[in-house]
């Protein structure tokens, strides 16, 4: 997918200023924070839980070399075959190996963020093989050459009537704004696709390393169709995503679709091993996973380690006040919101997002959601300590922290520059006390006014105090 | 009890009445208050912008000027809660860790230290009207400051609380944030106004001047001169603008 | 060195993994925490799939069955051919009407009728294995699923199905599938669509008696 993350600020700014797009965002935030709080409450003991999910993923990457060799052997025991890929060229050149050894001339796809990371739809065009996203959301953003704004609503961006727009250009059917008769128009034309594809490409939630299974979570059916119909199956995913047992996939479950979107389970939970058995009526003849790091193992060790055990939920950006108000296509690539802030400096280089772990209030809301207990605000923070350390951060900037920390450690001269600045500010206020324009801070004035200082600081007014 | 109050960068420059309103509080919960002369910054702003060696620095000074009080008390979540949270994270592993623990174990937020400490009983204030409280982010969910300013609150007999929508989601302050992304700080400063102008109050209230600074900046702008922006320490010592 | 080896060593410099803590945990799979259910399983079950927008019928005994899914196509306008898991037997489809075939779903099958591994009360889910007799598509490709789902196989939570899958077939068969409910999508507008490219209607009809069949492949 294409980097964009550079205009962060730009988008942000635009994204602002569209009125539709506040609306669907707006809508988001009200669908999916009421639905996950409503779904919570089903949960007994949610401190408890959550630990004990926390405690699955963080035990799955202390001992991840291990789990990912029992994975693989026990794919290999069902007839799979496992890939390792380091980065997205791997992954897509694996892909192509695989098209060519099973002839493959058209693919379906459920929906994948590792595949987005690694632009296989236009790699796989770009070979003469016609890629089908099968996802409602996804197949949208595909008509439209769209990225997607959201992991778990990719097409969050758009309503019903730029839906049904695109789809009378693409479809030449009546037009219709009906959700339910634009969901029946791309269930009749995607059918035909699911039944002719040779390949179906799928993502997982999870691996599973007791039975070299690939779990994958689904509402649409899609999934199971493109792990059903097509003579090979291929899922796509990160190395991480390994977790030991069934018991373990149950204890995630409970939490990823109740923070994703307040369900207390997705409509089908597939769990998928090996290709068809020799006296299966249905299923693939095929069946390979292709394991992903592309960066994920250089986290790993390191301070931005807790980031690997995320679950994909998307509930941090569904609470993030950035990301409710900027929406997703500003984070400028597959992974929005505060996660994406994390992942994406790592993924694709510091220097490439410099506007994302500082993009933050560090309110801490993402931090309070995340099913995992992932520490978002530190891991930001982290990134920003990283940027200072590069000299990524513009001049000015680095300029400010110093005079700022020279003078915070010596306090006389701290209290004749705030002496000053007081009056100062005091000087430049209007008659209601309020500053309307200030050098230097016109991020800040453009929206607001700065309420001035009385004039004196408290150091003064309190050493007058205590010596009369 | 001596009681070291650490006033605050932002308060100490801009709203001096809320240090004199947590001395007021602090004292009339029965505390021996000390305020040492040579603080300036708890180190907050270098810390999140990614200089710790800054923010190490600003810490030992200031474990030196809370060295010999029972209690570190700031008019202000995101303070107290860099000291008690963060100052920990920032000397792990070092050997000043056991020294930061314990000033973090002593550090409060004003309202938490005059309930959970303090056990205040009456409270000097005399507001009387609709008042509404934005919960500040870092008091919020770093020290699980929720119901203490509520507990004060109920002590002033004429206030009435009407609670907002979204009480709990961010103004868009975020320290340095407001003025590197002033746009989308904002935006949700607009936001956060609009709950608190669709409650009708006649002051918004809150424990941290950063986001009081937002709020009043953003509702002036809109014209709104009606709502008042009151700091917690200001509503509940009865230092308002009028009583000084 | 290949990809793979490349990956596990940078993974192995930041692990110290041990194997035995591991075998361990692969041996023993811990259970977390379980929720609590006060109600029996059977009203936890039927409540659950319901607001799951599951239909939920019975428990019948094993002669009502045929009426009781011609009753409910009928009634909704739905065609009485179906395609069924070969696994299902001594039903009297005939004497309702009714035409059921035992194969592979196809693409145009507008009825599909199925057995269940077993059923969770939990979530109010289907918990389906894919076998030589009991196809994965029959749940997939109709537009209604029915599903016979006999009582005594309705267990508490997932954990209770991951064990009985363990200790009636040890390995998992190429696909498990839970199924609740008929698919949907709330991808346009977040708004709640069922459904999607599965089923729109999932009909699952309670049999209070044994019936061979319906709850698993037959061994052997």
């Amino acid at each position: 997918m294409k980097l964009s993350s550079a205009q962060f600020k730009h988008t942000a700014r635009k994204n602002l200023h569209d009125v539709r797009l506040q609306q669907a965002l707006h809508r988001l935030q009200e669908r999916f924070v009421g639905a996950r709080a409503a779904a919570l409450t089903d949960i007994d003991d949610l401190p408890r839980l959550r630990a004990a999910a926390t405690e699955i993923r963080q035990h799955a990457l202390t001992h991840l070399d291990v789990y990912l060799e029992q994975f693989e052997r026990q794919v290999v025991a069902s007839g799979g075959q496992v890939h390792w890929a380091r980065d997205a060229a791997e992954v897509n050149r694996i892909l192509l190996e695989l098209a060519a050894r099973y002839q493959v001339r058209k693919v379906a796809k459920s929906k994948s963020m590792v595949s987005e990371e690694c632009g296989i739809n236009e790699m796989l065009a770009a070979n003469g093989i016609e890629v089908i996203e099968t996802d409602l959301g996804e197949y949208i953003l595909q008509l439209a050459r769209e990225p997607p704004s959201h992991i778990v609503a990719p097409v969050v961006h758009k309503n019903k009537e730029d839906i049904a727009d695109l789809f009378v250009r693409h479809h030449h059917r009546p037009r219709t704004t009906e959700i339910a008769e634009l969901c029946r128009e791309a269930r009749e034309m995607l059918r035909p696709h699911f039944l002719s594809a040779d390949m179906g490409i799928s993502g997982a939630n999870f691996l599973v390393a007791e039975t070299g299974s690939a779990l994958i979570v689904t509402n649409e059916g899609n999934g199971r169709l493109v792990t059903t119909l097509p003579r090979v199956h291929v899922a796509i995913t990160g190395i991480e995503k390994v977790v030991p047992t069934l018991e373990d996939v149950s204890v995630l479950l409970r939490l990823l679709t109740r923070s994703a979107t307040g369900q207390s389970i997705t409509n089908y939970v597939s769990v998928l091993t090996g290709h068809k058995r020799a006296s299966d009526l249905d299923g693939p003849e095929h069946f390979h996973v292709i394991l992903v790091d592309n960066g994920r193992s250089q986290l790993l060790g390191t301070e931005l380690e807790a980031m690997l055990r995320c679950i994909r939920c998307g509930a941090c950006m569904n609470h993030c006040p950035v990301y409710q108000n900027i929406g997703g296509h500003a984070y400028g690539w597959v992974y929005p919101g505060p996660m994406g802030s994390v992942l994406t400096p790592n993924l694709v280089g510091l220097s490439e997002a410099r506007d994302l772990p500082n993009a933050s209030t560090f309110c801490g809301a993402c931090a309070e959601v995340c099913p995992v207990s992932i520490p978002l605000p530190d891991l930001l923070r982290h990134l920003r300590v990283r940027q200072l350390e590069q000299g990524l951060r513009p001049r000015r900037e680095r300029g400010s922290l110093r005079v700022w920390a020279w003078f915070a450690q010596h306090p006389r001269a701290y209290a004749w520059a705030s002496r000053l600045a007081a009056r100062l500010l005091r000087a430049v206020a209007n008659r209601r006390g309020m500053i309307r324009r200030l050098p230097l801070a016109g991020g800040w004035t453009d929206g607001r006014d700065f309420p001035a200082p009385s004039g004196r600081t408290f150091r003064d007014l309190y050493a007058r105090r205590t010596s009369s | 009890m001596r009681v070291g109050l650490f006033v605050t960068c932002l308060v100490d420059l801009l709203r001096p009445r809320i240090g004199f309103a947590a001395l007021r509080l602090l004292e009339a919960a029965g505390a021996d208050v000390v305020v040492p002369r040579t603080q300036t910054c708890c180190g907050q702003p270098g810390y999140n912008s990614g200089d710790k060696q800054a923010a190490r620095a600003l810490a030992h000074k200031l474990l030196d000027e809370f060295q010999d009080c029972d209690y570190l008390v700031a008019p202000s979540g995101s303070c107290a809660a860099m000291i008690r949270v963060h100052y920990p994270t920032l000397f792990a592993d070092t050997d000043d860790a056991a020294a930061m623990s314990r000033l973090a174990a002593r550090t409060y937020e004003l309202t938490d230290f005059l309930v959970t400490i303090a056990g205040l009983q009456t409270v000097p204030g005399t507001f009387a009207g609709r008042i509404t409280y934005h919960d500040s982010c870092s008091g919020l969910r770093e020290l699980g400051v929720r119901k203490q300013p509520r507990t004060l609150i109920a002590k002033l007999p004429h206030v009435d609380l009407q609670e907002m929508h979204e009480a709990q989601t961010c103004c868009g302050f975020g320290g340095t944030f407001a003025v590197k992304y002033g746009d989308i700080s904002a935006r949700m400063a607009e936001n956060k106004c609009a709950q608190i102008t669709a409650t009708g109050a006649d002051a918004v209230v809150a424990g941290d001047l950063g986001c009081l600074l937002n709020i009043e900046g953003r509702l002036r702008r809109e014209g709104s001169q009606k709502t008042r922006v009151l700091h917690i320490a200001e509503l509940l010592a009865g230092e308002t603008p009028e009583s000084t | 060195m290949n990809s793979r080896e490349t990956i596990l060593a940078r993974v192995r410099r930041a692990r110290t993994s041990s194997d035995a803590v591991i075998a361990t945990r692969l041996r023993e799979h811990p259970r977390g925490p379980l929720p609590n259910m006060s109600e029996d399983l059977l009203t936890r079950f039927r409540e659950r799939a319901a607001r799951l927008a599951s239909d939920v019928q019975g428990p019948l005994s094993a002669e009502q069955v045929p009426t009781a899914v011609a009753n409910y196509l009928r009634e909704r306008s739905l065609p009485v051919r179906a395609v069924r898991w070969p696994s299902i037997g001594s039903f009297e489809w005939g004497t309702v009407g009714m035409s059921v075939e035992a194969r592979a779903a196809r693409a145009d099958d507008m009825v599909g009728i199925t057995g269940a591994f077993c059923a969770i009360a939990e979530t109010g889910t289907l918990m389906l294995l894919s076998g030589a007799d009991t196809p994965a598509a029959t749940s997939l490709l109709p537009e209604t699923h029915v599903a016979l789902v006999p009582i005594s196989r309705i267990v508490a939570r997932m954990e209770d199905g991951w064990d009985l899958l363990r200790m009636e077939h040890g390995l998992p068969p190429r696909a498990v599938n839970f199924v609740s409910g008929p698919s949907r999508t709330a991808d346009i507008e977040q708004t709640v669509t069922l459904g999607a490219h599965g089923p729109y209607r999932v009909c699952i009809v309670l049999v209070a008696d044994a019936v061979t069949g319906i709850a698993r492949p037959v061994v052997g």
